[in-house]
């Protein structure tokens, strides 16, 4: 039922994520924040199983920071996702395995922007673009039409709003808003949530249903 | 105040013997110009036993329209004997033989008359069109069906298909071309050939295809018949 | 065929009676033989299963589309078929030509479709001679619907788009194997239909010319067959007009990638 979005542009990587946290049928919280830091210019979102969630993220999170505060300087992204895929692909053997998937965003001197897609079995992979959730259904079509390498930001926000545009339109559950945030050098920047627009149906031409 | 029955409701379990077995056996189905080639192993086996070494799964349903048919053998037979049935109804009523494209509309429409206890059989009908070009059609089990150039159908259906897809359809290889033409460029000679070559490599690795090939060639001047040998083990 | 007005009413009445009596179709619903159990369904069930060692396998998997705008309807269909993790044939003709002003899609079982809509074709052609005057889309796709619905619960397994011209314009109706039956602008149906719809939505408009509907079509089928393992094969597209159905083009999905693919680089 979560979303999270990411798509690399030219030297940032651009990511929203749902604001709905849900247990059984009910919303138990209307502006969750799925982003979870590990360092200046980096993040990860995580969607799955909610206890699990923020126990696994934050477990990731410390483990960087110990990690910068032994050795004064960051994990790359590329080795920061791998250390995350191990720890999840260590839990997945054992008996009460991490039920969280989650894409791994940043910007470092090494990649500059890069982007990982994990699931909860542990599989990594790097891409230009990502979705986790029954959002990819509908919103990664539309990624591998107008997705174009070295976007500006304003064309990587134009995308993004196309891909929620098209969420909040066709799937059944409804993700009235999208925390939207850019990654780049420059650090982690909030930019304004995406908010669901009534979308009338395209001036109802067809006649009444009936023979 | 305990409980005397179990807190779940029970259902009734219907106790049902299984109707359908898996008898093996390939069969291929090539059109040409002028000519259609269907062809068949001739083993029919069951689980681990072989039942037969000399069961073609080919039934010649009309002077020029033969029909390929393997999965359950019991169905296949019904199938046939009931295929025969209708046919000789349709020359009565008609004053005339059906074509091999009525044939085809016929053999849909009889899969799907099952569709709630289907036959398990997959089918190929081969035959020549009104005009005399060659024609292949290929069905599941309840009746879809789609002419076709080439089909291979049975056990070895997942082993021989790519292979004429490769050899016969040139898929892939350069030229994207759209093939509109619903006929090989083959000569009759070439095709069986083929068909040769295509067996004795299927039964290398289907345990469920091999002893002889039947190859069942049809022209305007009636079927040819042809036996090749295969591995026996 | 269809010029019924200048056919004495004699003739009319003999067509008729004959395609009734003697069709080609057995009698349609009546010659469905029904099990001898209970529940079908789950009977059948049993068969398909991906591990059972009899396996029945349906040609199953799709994405077919089609919207009406100010030109019509386009019917955009791929033309895949799979049975489990097989491709049982890449040439399904996924369109059924139901008469020159109707077409219907196939989704679900390729057997359920194509026999379905062939009888409702009879049904039509029997509407036609006895009223001298074609079907509405409507009332086709309710016939479709009522039949589907008798048989609600016993497995069928279909998602049909009844597209076509008639009266009242041009016509789109969804009809699907529980007996829904819905009309609107746009429908996507299959394995790949979220895919399309990404792509139709993001670029629909009713004002659009010919030319680019079909490229609106082609190309929400090409995304869908990219992401979709269910869907490949060929593109096809139909275009419904006031004067019938004419087919627009058939392309091989690996051509349109290359083509687009290459029209991406020169941009």
């Amino acid at each position: 039922m979560e979303c999270v979005i990411g798509i690399v542009g030219k030297d940032f990587v651009l990511v929203a994520s749902d604001t709905n946290q849900a247990h059984s049928i009910v919303i138990m919280k209307q502006d969750d924040d799925k982003l979870f830091r590990i360092n200046d210019r980096g993040a990860m979102l995580v969607t799955g199983e909610p206890g699990d969630k923020v126990n696994f993220a934050e477990f990731i999170q410390r483990n960087l920071q110990l990690y910068k505060m032994i050795n004064g300087y960051d994990l790359s992204i590329h080795a920061a996702a791998n250390y995350t895929r191990r720890e999840l692909a260590t839990s997945l053997r054992s008996r009460g395995p991490y039920n969280v998937n989650m894409l791994i965003a940043g910007h470092d001197e090494h990649d500059g922007a890069s982007l990982y897609f994990m699931d909860y079995l542990a599989s990594l992979v790097k891409l230009p673009f990502a979705i986790h959730g029954y959002g990819s259904f509908f919103g990664l079509s539309i990624c591998d039409k107008y997705y174009k390498p070295e976007m500006s930001e304003a064309e990587a926000l134009n995308l993004l709003n196309k891909i929620v545009a098209e969420i909040q339109k066709r799937l059944l559950v409804q993700l009235p808003s999208f925390h939207v945030r850019v990654i780049s050098k420059e650090g982690i920047k909030d930019l304004p949530s995406i908010y669901a627009k009534y979308q009338g149906d395209q001036a109802v031409r067809h006649e009444s249903m009936e023979i | 105040m305990f409980e005397t029955r179990p807190s779940s409701v029970q259902h009734p379990t219907e106790h049902r013997f299984n109707p359908y077995e898996m008898n093996g056996g390939t069969i291929v189905g090539v059109a040409g110009e002028d000519f259609a080639v269907v062809a068949s192993d001739t083993r029919l086996s069951e689980g681990y036993s072989i039942l037969s070494r000399d069961n073609p799964h080919l039934y010649q349903v009309l002077p020029k329209t033969v029909m390929g048919s393997v999965g359950f053998h019991g169905d296949c037979i019904t199938f046939n004997k009931t295929l025969q049935i209708r046919l000789r109804m349709y020359e009565y009523e008609n004053n005339k033989k059906a074509s091999t494209p009525a044939v085809a509309q016929l053999v849909s429409t009889m899969l799907y008359s099952r569709r709630f206890f289907p036959y398990y059989v997959n089918t190929i009908i081969a035959g020549l069109t009104n005009d005399g070009q060659g024609c292949v059609y290929s069905y599941d089990p309840v009746g879809s069906y789609e002419r076709e150039v080439y089909r291979a159908g049975g056990s070895s259906a997942a082993l021989i298909q790519p292979l004429l897809d490769s050899q016969l359809g040139q898929k892939n290889q350069g030229s994207f071309e759209l093939n509109r033409s619903y006929t090989v460029k083959m000569s009759k000679e070439e095709v069986v050939a083929l068909v040769k070559d295509i067996y004795t490599s299927a039964t290398e690795r289907d345990i469920y295809t091999g002893d002889a090939v039947f190859i069942n060639v049809i022209t305007k001047d009636g079927v040819v018949t042809e036996h090749f040998k295969l591995r026996r083990d | 065929m269809l010029s019924l007005v200048q056919r004495n009413e004699d003739e009319v009445l003999k067509e008729t009676r004959s395609i009734i009596e003697r069709s080609c179709i057995p009698p349609g619903i009546s010659s469905i033989e029904m099990p001898p159990f209970r529940d079908p369904k789950t009977f059948l069930a049993q068969y398909t299963k991906p591990d059972s060692a009899v396996k029945i396998k349906f040609n199953r998997g799709t994405t077919t589309l089609a919207f009406k705008y100010g030109g019509g309807v386009i019917v955009a269909v791929d033309s895949r078929a799979t049975g489990g993790s097989y491709i049982a044939s890449q040439t399904v003709k996924k369109v059924i030509e139901i008469n020159p002003y109707l077409l219907g899609t196939m989704a679900g079982g390729a057997a359920d479709c194509q026999f379905w809509e062939r009888v409702l074709s009879k049904h039509c052609r029997i509407y036609e001679l006895r009223n001298k005057e074609r079907i509405s889309v409507a009332g086709a796709s309710k016939i479709l619907a009522n039949m589907v619905y008798s048989y609600k619960d016993m497995g069928l397994s279909m998602g049909t788009m009844i597209a076509g011209w008639d009266k009242r314009g041009p016509g789109l109706y969804y009809v699907g194997d529980d007996g829904t039956r819905v009309t609107n602008n746009i429908f996507s149906v299959g394995s790949g239909s979220t895919y399309a719809y990404g792509i139709l939505d993001s670029e629909y408009k009713w004002e659009l010319s010919d030319t680019e509907a079909y490229e609106l079509g082609r190309r929400a089928i090409y995304h869908a067959t990219h992401r979709d393992a269910m869907s490949g094969g060929m593109v096809r597209i139909y275009h419904m007009k006031s004067t019938g159905w004419v087919k627009i083009s058939e392309e091989d999905v690996t051509d349109l990638h290359y083509k687009y693919k290459e029209a991406e680089a020169r941009q």
